[in-house]
């Protein structure tokens, strides 16, 4: 049994799911569903799909460049049964599973986080610039005349205690 | 509106099903970026009658027969032809990348491929001939 990838979208097509098309060149391509299909009766790109894995790992939007994405590969050996190679093989998928989703979602956090920096700025610049909604200008005018009065007064009755 | 006009105005409207079927199937990008690398069996047909233009004017890009020279240098200077030329400048899709993409792999960049125009292309075939 092999889980195949689909040609469009690269999901994982399990045996008896999807649809095949050979090409009259002998050349092999496998669907996950119709939607895939029809995507490519459309001569479309999946690489300008926004849905498709290939697009997101054009764009950047997924970890891309890894060793952990090494491991899995279609290996055309057949590999005499071993309890004990099995039980390995198994134990190994979950840990090399477990470091690329860990590696996974810690690029993706950090690619998100450039946002929030970027958005964190938009919004202080925007305060700076548009204050005056919410504040005149004149306000710090009329305080500072305020306060130099206060002043005056205090300096006034210190006189008069001298 | 008059009876041949209702019909023009109505030619392309068949449902996509129609459209798409692998009957009507032209060739995929992939396969013309095999063709680019052996043009002259393509550019150079033996005379076909079946075929428009006894395929002696073929645009290898567009994998398409025109009916004369004229038709076809036409054809070079549409919109849809350099938007083909424009295409194939970047490597076809395969089901490697999307293997890769599924985790199968590191990411690949698609490389960038070189298109010579096809008018260009029938100059350097012609000086090839005439060497010989």
């Amino acid at each position: 049994m092999r889980v195949e990838k689909c040609f469009v979208c690269s999901a994982p097509i399990y045996p008896g799911h999807g649809m095949a098309f050979v090409r009259n060149d002998s050349r092999m391509f496998r669907f996950c569903r119709s939607k895939c299909h029809k995507f490519f009766q459309k001569k479309r790109n999946p690489r300008k799909a926004k849905w498709t894995k290939a697009f997101r790992k054009a764009a950047g939007k997924e970890l891309r460049v890894d060793p952990a994405l090494e491991f899995e590969k279609n290996r055309n050996e057949p590999v005499k049964y071993s309890k004990e190679l099995w039980d390995n093989t198994v134990k190994a998928i979950k840990k090399i599973e477990e470091i690329r989703t860990r590696r996974q979602d810690h690029y993706i956090a950090s690619r998100l986080k450039k946002g929030k920096e970027i958005r964190k700025l938009a919004d202080t610049v925007e305060v700076e610039k548009s204050i005056h909604l919410i504040r005149p200008p004149a306000a710090a005018l009329k305080q500072k005349k305020q306060m130099v009065e206060v002043v005056m007064e205090r300096d006034v009755d210190s006189m008069d205690v001298n | 509106m008059g009876r041949y006009r209702r019909k023009k105005m109505h030619k392309g409207d068949k449902p996509l099903k129609e459209k798409y079927r692998t009957k009507r199937r032209t060739r995929d990008l992939d396969l013309i970026h095999d063709d680019m690398k052996v043009p002259s069996s393509l550019l150079k047909q033996q005379v076909d009658l079946d075929k428009p233009g006894a395929a002696q004017f073929y645009c290898l890009h567009c994998a398409k027969y025109f009916i004369d020279n004229k038709a076809l240098t036409g054809h070079f200077r549409t919109k849809p032809h350099k938007r083909r030329l424009k295409a194939l400048e970047v490597e076809p899709y395969s089901q490697a990348e999307a293997n890769r993409a599924a985790g199968m792999g590191s990411y690949v960049a698609p490389k960038q491929v070189s298109v010579i125009p096809q008018e260009k292309m029938i100059v350097a075939g012609n000086e090839d001939t005439s060497m010989k």
